[in-house]
């Protein structure tokens, strides 16, 4: 009856049953739709980032690191153009520069291009100076209707819209900025600005890492305290210019090498803070001093650091040495007129812990004149003539020649002679014997060192002692004289037992009196040569007990202790006064050779001498004549009552054997010889 | 072929001829007819749909294409405005193409097969534009070309200088836009309607 009612009714049920299946299936599809699309973006924004970040781990240049990025990002965006400029900071002003770095086509978009690589864009300014001030993320919604886009024209031109940027960070600090455009106007993407955000921070990373290889690079090439190139940078430059001298004749380069006068006593008197100022200063008027012509051409200036013009290098060596490689030089002459230079620009007082400390500079000049085959020949050479300057009196330069460089050959070949002639006993002990003036016998021997040297022959202490006290030899040399000579003198002491017991003088030298252990060193060779104590006579000149007089008081001291005598050598050559003698328990005096010459003849001499037998009775010490030479001389001085007296007239300086003979010779009839 | 496209059929079909029509067309093509936006079908499966409409209305299966791809233009300018209101003309929306398809679909159907369009704007007069897919729907493309002329109001005339289907390695189309709405292919809104 009501059949088709009821099926109209069951068909608009199933309907509204099909529309709410098929909203729901809709739905469905488009949460479904929006998570799978949310999956993916966030699929590809992770590899984005992971690929920046890879990139950044491998990236061995800044450069290369942000053309992968700028790629990948237009490429991620589908925006047809990035860009990226870097920070320029000169002191607290930033700006940003342009680079070469881009991704778009440069046909389509090369005014835009062109007008972004010819402006650099200071804080605030334009997109880039935008995110420098800020240093984050900017987005312009449409370029050619924005009040803050200086390119905004050439924007036009090409059809770009919207536009976003963000910094590179290392820290808090903006290194530099990198802009995209897309020809669509459109709104924030605040999704993908912070993503861009992230790959800012990873492209940061390569910029510390960049900065700190550079920076490794830096300091492994230079000096620290001066920020100059050391030695393994000036030597490869120098190299380079050896080498260029050598293919180009008309090359010519000027070495210099600068050694600070004096510059420990600066750093010993004023403490190693004001020797480090110092260093500071001179490098910087040496530095002012490479300008090449009269015309001033400015030192240009990088990282704050002043620098020198043309290719000259300034470096420091270590401690007060600087090197100066004048590049491509006019004449070789060119090296003097900067040492004079520099000469003059040193004169100027430092002000040093409120103090003006005066320096001068010892100058060795070499050039490519002299056909270099390394740059290690040129820098000695540079060196040798420095050398020369500073014993020719400091604070002068001195050029290179050949004849330096021989005498430093063999200064170089005595040295290392010398250091053999130890292990192959080369040294010899001569003896001239110290005569009493009264009878005439042989109180007893100076010990004087000589050298055998294969092929030279006999060699005077005069010719190598100078060499063996800057090496430091002389110690060792020293000490193997005493031992020497206490040997032999207790060896003649058992031979001839009735005899007087003979005394051994033995030179101290300077350094040898500078070593701590001394004392011990001498209570040692007592004890292993079993000589007499009183036998050992010990002779330091006169300037050696000028230096610390406590020091020097306290180790005579000791030394009378052991039961030693003393002497003082060269006596009169020191300009010690007499009163400062009076201080040190000293044995002997021994009078210097230049006041005995000509005795006879000249009476100031004869005066002085008078003088000091007068004192050394005042304070009850013996005397030696040093360089008796004339019978006239030996008859004043007995005159004088000078107790001793050594030198030719008695005899030279001779081997062991022949004082032996000597001493034989002189024990029966000494009133023979002395007449 | 993707799911969406069913379901864009389905949604033209039932918006100018009803429910019935589409019911109709699934069972003279003898398909499943169960799509799903997120599912994946046999092109055959469409192309019997094609076919089964081209017999129903005695035109060609490519007068079908074209109407359908022209008819869902509306259907997605409703679905995704943003991608139509970004441009205020049917060139540059038809330049940026590859960038919103591609991207879009393979958001959703990673490894998806796309339709490649390729671009030659150098005259003002005229785009140039070619179609590689290796389904050769060129009819399907053109209709979506003139449903964008449409959705911007404007007037287009189309020259198919190649097609895949004469076998060309691509389609081509020569396309001059003027500013009048007009309805190129064949208007099967009444043919449909039996």
């Amino acid at each position: 009856m009501s059949g088709p009612t009821i099926h109209s009714i069951d068909l608009e049920k199933l309907q509204r049953r099909l529309d709410r299946e098929r909203r729901a299936r809709v739905e469905a599809e488009k949460i479904a739709e929006t998570g799978l699309r949310e999956l993916y973006e966030n699929q590809t924004k992770l590899q984005l980032l992971e690929e920046v970040a890879a990139s950044a781990n491998q990236a061995t240049t800044i450069r290369e690191s942000m053309q992968f990025a700028v790629d990948r990002i237009c490429a991620f965006t589908g925006w047809p153009v990035g860009h990226v400029s870097l920070t320029e900071r000169n002191g607290t002003e930033s700006r940003i520069l342009p680079t070469s770095i881009w991704h778009c086509d440069s046909e389509r978009f090369k005014e835009f291009r062109e007008a972004t690589e010819s402006m650099p864009f200071s804080e605030g300014t334009g997109l880039p100076g935008r995110v420098l001030s800020s240093g984050s993320v900017a987005w312009i919604n449409d370029v050619t209707q924005d009040g803050n886009f200086p390119r905004w024209r050439s924007a036009r031109q090409v059809g770009l819209r919207a536009a976003f940027g963000f910094p590179v960070l290392t820290g808090s600090e903006v290194v530099g900025v990198l802009e995209f455009f897309s020809e669509l106007a459109s709104e924030p993407d605040d999704a993908l600005l912070r993503l861009m955000s992230q790959v800012g921070t990873q492209l940061g990373r390569v910029v510390e890492r960049v900065r700190a290889e550079e920076k490794l690079l830096h300091d492994a090439f230079h000096d620290s305290l001066t920020a100059l190139p050391n030695r393994a940078l000036f030597m490869d430059r120098l190299q380079r210019a050896v080498s260029r001298a050598k293919r180009h004749r008309e090359y010519v380069f000027a070495l210099l090498f600068i050694d600070i006068d004096r510059f420990k006593i600066v750093n010993d008197s004023l403490g190693h803070q004001a020797g480090d100022t110092l260093i500071i200063e001179v490098a910087r008027r040496l530095l002012d001093c490479l300008r090449r012509d009269e015309v001033t051409i400015q030192a240009s200036k990088v990282n704050g650091r002043p620098r020198p013009a043309g290719d000259d290098t300034l470096a420091r060596l270590g401690g007060d040495e600087f090197t100066i490689l004048l590049d491509d030089i006019r004449a070789p002459s060119d090296g003097v007129r900067v040492a004079e230079r520099i000469q003059q620009a040193l004169a100027a007082p430092f002000r040093l812990n409120e103090q003006e400390v005066f320096v001068t500079a010892s100058i060795g000049i070499t050039d490519s004149s002299i056909s270099y085959n390394s740059a290690g020949d040129a820098l000695r050479d540079a060196d040798t003539a420095m050398y020369r300057a500073k014993a020719q009196g400091k604070a002068r330069c001195e050029v290179f020649d050949h004849g330096m460089h021989e005498m430093a050959v063999n200064r170089l070949k005595l040295e290392s002679d010398l250091r053999r002639a130890l292990e192959r006993e080369e040294f010899r002990v001569y003896y001239q014997p110290v005569i009493s003036l009264k009878d005439g016998r042989i109180a007893g021997f100076e010990a004087l060192v000589r050298w055998q040297r294969p092929d030279v022959g006999l060699v005077l202490p005069g010719e190598f002692i100078s060499v063996a006290e800057e090496t430091g030899m002389i110690l060792f040399i020293g000490n193997w004289v005493l031992r020497k000579a206490c040997q032999q003198v207790h060896q003649w002491h058992i031979e001839r037992p009735q005899a007087r017991l003979l005394t051994i003088s033995v030179n101290i030298s300077a350094r040898q009196f500078m070593q701590d252990d001394l004392v011990a060193q001498v209570r040692k060779v007592l004890l292993e040569t079993k000589i007499e104590p009183s036998a050992l006579k010990l002779e330091i000149t006169e300037t050696v007990t000028m230096g610390d007089a406590a020091r020097t008081i306290k180790i005579v001291t000791e030394l009378k202790k052991l039961g030693v005598r003393l002497s003082i050598d060269d006596f009169g050559t020191g300009y010690s006064s007499l009163s400062y003698l009076r201080r040190f328990p000293m044995d002997t005096l021994k009078i210097d050779r230049s006041f005995i010459h000509n005795l006879d003849v000249n009476s100031e001499n004869r005066e002085i001498v008078k003088t000091i037998m007068a004192l050394a009775r005042n304070l009850g010490m013996d005397v030696v004549a040093e360089g008796t030479e004339t019978l006239g001389e030996i008859n004043h001085l007995k005159e004088l009552e000078c107790e001793f007296g050594q030198g030719f007239f008695f005899s030279t300086p001779v081997d062991s054997n022949a004082a032996l003979t000597l001493l034989r010779e002189r024990e029966p009839q000494p009133e023979v010889l002395i007449g | 072929m993707k799911g969406i496209v069913f379901n864009l059929l389905e949604e033209v079909v039932t918006i100018h001829h009803g429910a019935d029509t589409w019911d109709s067309l699934l069972e003279s093509a003898g398909v499943q007819g169960a799509y799903t936006c997120l599912g994946s079908y046999s092109d055959d499966e469409m192309a019997k749909l094609v076919g089964a409409a081209s017999q129903m209305l005695e035109i060609p299966a490519a007068d079908v294409l074209c109407w359908f791809g022209r008819e869902s233009m509306a259907v997605l300018a409703d679905k995704y405005p943003k991608f139509f209101q970004a441009h205020k003309s049917t060139r540059p929306f038809l330049l940026t193409l590859n960038d919103i398809i591609h991207p879009e679909v393979r958001k959703l159907y990673p490894g998806a097969e796309v339709p490649v369009f390729d671009f030659d704007s150098s005259s003002d007069a005229f785009l140039l534009m070619g179609y590689r897919s290796p389904r050769k729907l060129c009819a399907l493309a053109h209709g979506f070309i003139e449903g964008a002329a449409g959705y911007y109001r404007e007037k287009v005339s189309f020259e198919q200088m190649s097609c895949m289907l004469k076998g060309h390695d691509k389609c081509l189309f020569k396309i001059v836009f003027s500013a009048r709405e007009a309805a190129q292919c064949q208007d099967l809104q009444s043919t449909v309607s039996i």
